[in-house]
């Protein structure tokens, strides 16, 4: 290329990085935290040694060893365009041509790649294996004389296999072409020995390995669905042979306006790819969920403001927030509200949805229930991989529990994980101290919520007796009262809760009960004579209002946008059991 | 060249701490895993240990005859398992002293030295068993795994990397590692029997029967394999003490007649209201013993879930099962329950889990190994190996010298396994726990529970891709069924 080329080439990786990291940093950093959550990355040997001795292992451990610093999203967001532009540039020095056209291919399987890693269940592993494959090719291009660079070929196939999994097969299709079009090459035999090393290394694999012979094919860890082979990852990885195809084609060897019209095809082609496979409501619910974790409470409500959740996720989310700073009685229909789902979710035996909610019931003090969740949550993970906040929420269940032996043994693994050692270690100091309650108050108040009195198994459709039993056990526990009442007003189930609401010991009766004790009211009386002082007469006011607008058939729009903020239009417009 | 060796070796002794100025203490020392008294097969591997607290280790240990093994320097031992083998094989039928000294800050000590004794009774090749995490209802990675006894080797006999699915029961009959049921639960649940090293994936659910089989027991002769069936469910407490409870809502038992493929049955083993499970069969293969409660309302009875253990007789020539049911032990009189019988294979005792309710002894934590005297009707606790924690899941070595047994003692999560001697005498020795190099360091980096434990007489030929080829198939070869006559 001219040096303006090279100029104009280089532009386009910045701009492509600039592209990646915003994308990754503004529209899409929870994708990152989620994926650094479902890992537990320890830097030790054995843990090598247990991720690496599998093939494509060693891109699978180097993989887990660049989602670790996911944890700081913008972090992370930058590690993956340097890996997806590591890739592009390697698929252009391949490449038998240098010109703008090839440059402008080569960033396809980036940008296949980008719209993989848009799916929560890619792993950074498959990207590292396309690296290393490349990487090989790149390796033996160095070697000149025929000999040294077959005998060097030959060597590359088991090694690559063993590294990338079945990527290898990238490098041995690359090196097809290329050792094809040399002149008075000797390809045929090479190639043979190489196809036939290829199909050996997975055939013998399988007497090595337990894992049936298309994951030792397809790749163990490229996906954590082991059962799907991800179709976006393969394709990268054909377009890279593809690439390298193209490029042998002499085509607009000087000039460079056709190379950055496919430029602007191929990032054309790569956003429209991104935008389609990029999932935004699960990037708002793992936001919600993020904000969970931190306990950024009054972020939450603030988002919430802005723009209202309406999966039952995301509203469980914000429902916790509310209880978490009290303002659930007064404020929680003024949100939008999905039935008890949306309060406390049922069970799903998947590795996601114990998660969140989980720390529901950490909160509410149900701490056997919350590590059940985190340990559920864990054992699905589809890769078997360990989940660092699943053995942190663990450690924390069995300190407040009492079982220390096995909450040293959690808090020892997170002692090898960058970004947990720090609080690993403190935590363990404080066991050793013994005053791990005094100075991790959450700990202490965990403790002090569990229920001790009654055992009882738990079920979820006897929830309001459980949560009942958590506020009576113990008064101060207000949040498992706010979700009693909760609970009870999500399932319109006005009779239990007017049974409960002696429970409530507030100087003013909070606006959510108001309304629904005189929606009851107004079930079972005529008029509002004798109404009881705590129920105010601007809500009296205002539910005869609601009724006649009811009955005389409003619009439900005109509704919302009048009585959207209480329970009576929860009541009679949102949630059918 | 040959001066490198040597000079290494210098080096490496030069760098060994070296016991000096050591205070004797006449307590014994505390050594993890406590191999203080213990009774040991002359075929088991090194005992390596740590001493609590000490940087680095000086342990003697000396067989009758005056030949002696050292391990010292490292924070636990490490005991060469050519050397160790030699050291008990002089040494059976009598102790190996073993005398510890402990480098605790900059201070050595020397502690009373204890016994080990080498029992001339073998024990068998190894041990099959589970591994998984001790969870709730979902799994994650895990597998059956043969463990040779006589070192450190442990192999995966199947793992469910291989397959989507569960990785359950596993029996081999009376020790013998061509022979086992194996089953599997899940998207591609079967049954694996494989019988002379002939595996076949098979569908033991029937129309006559509950469900699939669950717990199987071998007959002596290898015809017969004698299961349950159950319909099981899962709680989880909300209080601190206690996790899980699995329970049944509805079990029997069945008989596999491997020769016909078909399932035994009789109404005397699935009566209406009452629940029977984890059968097993005597020592001459003539008695069925099983344990029974009487049917309750599931989860808010539970703790009046009492199982006796029964037994009914059994003519292997004919494949009856027997009309008279009979009470052994009435545990239910006790407030107790009783699981996971297991008579010995000389026909003499039959050991049990006794706990204070259900089937789930497992994580209990008050269960116990109980035995029963089959001549004199005598039964009593095995305070010999008991601990404050849950012992449950046991078998005997095939020459019923030995038994393992899985326990909570160590974590309180985890179970490990540990391996007692039984003498002729009915009594058991101190029980040890399985040996690991590195023992502490081992354990404490392993996640994963001991599970369903037995002896294998050898190594189990078991081809894994040929297993997984049969899991992973459709096919199932379905059980046959007939009314025991």
């Amino acid at each position: 290329m001219s040096k303006s080329q090279k100029w104009i080439a280089g532009g386009m990786t910045v701009f492509m990085g600039i592209v990646l990291y915003a994308f990754f940093a503004l529209k899409y950093p929870y994708h990152l935290h989620f994926q650094e959550q479902y890992q537990l990355f320890e830097s030790t040997w054995s843990y090598f040694a247990k991720v690496a001795w599998l093939p494509g292992g060693l891109s699978d451990w180097m993989g887990r060893l660049v989602t670790q610093f996911f944890y700081y999203a913008p972090l992370g967001a930058f590690l993956v365009p340097v890996l997806l532009l590591g890739i592009q540039l390697l698929t252009f020095a391949i490449g038998p041509e240098k010109n703008l056209f090839s440059y402008a291919v080569s960033f396809v399987p980036s940008f296949l790649l980008a719209a993989f890693f848009c799916d929560e269940n890619a792993l950074v592993g498959g990207a590292v294996a396309l690296l290393l494959a490349l990487a090989g090719v790149a390796l033996s291009q160095f070697v000149r004389r025929n000999g040294p660079r077959h005998i060097l070929e030959a060597v590359l196939v088991p090694l690559l296999y063993w590294a990338c999994g079945g990527i290898a097969v990238v490098f041995i299709l690359v090196t097809a072409i290329r050792e094809g079009k040399r002149p008075g090459a000797k390809a045929v035999p090479v190639l043979t020995a190489m196809v036939v090393l290829a199909v050996l290394c997975p055939l013998a694999a399988r007497h090595i390995y337990p894992y049936p012979l298309e994951r030792l094919a397809f790749g163990i860890h490229y996906f954590r669905y082991h059962n799907l082979v991800p179709a976006l990852l393969w394709l990268s990885a054909l377009s890279v042979v593809l690439a390298a195809a193209l490029s042998s084609f002499r085509l607009f060897r000087k000039n460079w306006l056709p190379g950055l019209g496919a430029w602007v095809l191929a990032l054309a082609f790569g956003i429209l790819l991104v935008l389609r496979t990029a999932d935004f409501s699960k990037e708002e619910w793992m936001r919600y969920d993020f904000m969970v974790r931190m306990e950024m409470w009054n972020r939450i409500m603030m988002s919430a403001d802005r723009h209202n959740p309406d999966s039952p996720k995301t509203v469980s989310c914000l429902n916790l927030a509310l209880a978490m700073t009290g303002r659930m009685p007064d404020s929680q229909f003024s949100y939008f509200q999905n039935g008890p789902e949306g309060l406390l979710p049922s069970f799903v035996g998947d590795y996601t949805n114990p998660v969140s909610t989980g720390e529901i019931y950490w909160h509410l003090g149900m701490v056997n229930t919350a590590q059940r969740y985190a340990f559920e949550a864990q054992e699905a993970i589809p890769d078997f991989q360990k989940s660092a906040r699943c053995y942190k929420r663990l450690a924390e269940t069995n300190i407040v529990n009492g079982d220390w032996p096995i909450a040293r043994k959690y808090l020892r693994a997170l002692q090898h994980a960058r970004f947990y050692k720090k609080w690993a270690g403190e935590t363990l100091a404080l066991l050793d101290s013994g005053d791990i309650f005094e100075r991790r108050p959450e700990l202490g108040k965990a403790r002090d919520f569990r229920l001790t009195e009654h055992d009882f198994m738990f079920s979820e459709t006897e929830m309001d007796s459980m949560l009942g039993l958590l506020h009576v056990e113990h008064p101060s526990n207000s949040i498992a009262l706010d979700y009693l009442m909760a609970w009870t007003l999500l399932r319109k189930d006005l009779d239990r809760f007017v049974e409960f609401i002696s429970l409530v010991n507030a100087p003013v009766m909070p606006k959510a009960y108001q309304e629904a004790l005189l929606l009851r009211w107004v079930h079972t009386h005529e008029d509002f004579n004798g109404l009881p002082p705590y129920l105010s007469p601007v809500f009296a006011q205002r539910i005869t209002r609601f009724i006649a607008d009811y009955q005389a058939r409003k619009p439900e729009a005109q509704m919302r946008k009048e009585y959207g903020d209480t329970y009576w239009f929860y009541y009679y417009y949102r949630y059918r059991s | 060249m040959k001066r490198t060796p040597l000079l290494l070796a210098l080096l490496l002794a030069a760098c060994s701490p070296k016991v000096h100025d050591a205070a004797s203490s006449e307590a014994l020392p505390a050594i993890y895993p406590d191999y203080v008294g213990v009774t040991i097969p002359a075929s088991i591997a090194p005992l390596d240990f740590q001493l609590e607290g000490a940087d680095a280790l000086d342990v003697r240990i000396t067989a009758p005859d005056g030949t002696q093994l050292r391990s010292y320097g490292n924070a636990y031992t490490c005991f060469p398992e050519k050397k160790w083998a030699r050291l008990l094989e002089k040494s059976v039928g009598d102790s190996l002293q073993v005398s510890v000294s402990g480098l605790q800050g900059d201070k050595w000590t020397t502690y009373r030295s204890f016994g080990i004794f080498v029992s001339p009774d073998a024990i068998d090749y190894g041990l099959t068993y589970r591994l998984l995490e001790p969870g709730y209802e979902i799994y994650s990675h895990m597998g059956i795994y043969e463990r040779e006894l006589s070192s450190f080797r442990q192999r995966a006999l199947l793992e469910n990397t291989q397959f989507d699915g569960c990785v359950n029961c596993h029996a081999s009959m009376r020790g013998k590692p061509e022979d086992f049921s194996l089953h599997i639960r899940g998207a591609h649940g079967a049954t694996l029997l494989s019988l002379d090293g002939e595996l076949n994936a098979y569908e033991t659910r029937t129309d006559s029967t509950l469900g699939f089989c669950v717990y199987p027991y071998w007959h002596p002769s290898g015809r017969y394999i004698a299961y349950s069936t159950n319909n099981t469910r899962q709680g989880f407490h909300v209080q601190p003490d206690k996790i899980i409870e699995v329970f049944d809502l509805a079990s029997d038992l069945q008989i596999y007649d491997v020769q016909k493929n078909q399932l035994i049955s009789a109404p005397q083993v699935k009566q209406e209201g009452l629940w029977e499970t984890f059968p097993v069969f005597s020592a001459d293969g003539k008695t069925l013993y099983f344990t029974r409660a009487a049917q309750i309302s599931i989860p808010s009875e539970l703790p009046l879930s009492h199982y006796n253990l029964m037994k009914v007789s059994f003519d292997p020539e004919t494949g009856t099962i027997g009309e008279d049911v009979e009470t052994v032990i009435d545990a239910h009189a006790m407030g107790k329950s009783i699981t996971f019988p297991r008579p010995s294979y000389d026909g003499k005792y039959l050991m049990y889990t006794l706990c204070d309710y259900g089937t789930f002894s497992i994580w209990h934590h008050e269960s116990d190994l109980w035995l029963l005297d089959l001549e004199t009707g005598q039964t009593r606790s095995i305070q010999e190996v008991n601990s404050a924690d849950t012992d449950s899941y046991h078998n005997w070595s095939t020459n019923s010298r030995w038994f393992v047994f899985s326990s909570r003692r160590d974590t309180g999560s985890y179970t490990r396994l540990y391996i007692a001697h039984f003498g002729e005498d009915g009594q058991a020795g101190k029980p040890f726990m399985l040996p690991q190099r590195n023992p502490a360091a081992y354990y404490e980096d392993l996640f994963y529970s001991y599970n369903v434990p037995d002896f294998v007489t050898g190594p189990v030929p078991l081809d894994r891709i040929r297993a997984q080829k049969a899991v992973n198939a459709s096919e199932r070869v379905p059980f046959g069924f007939r009314r025991s006559r």
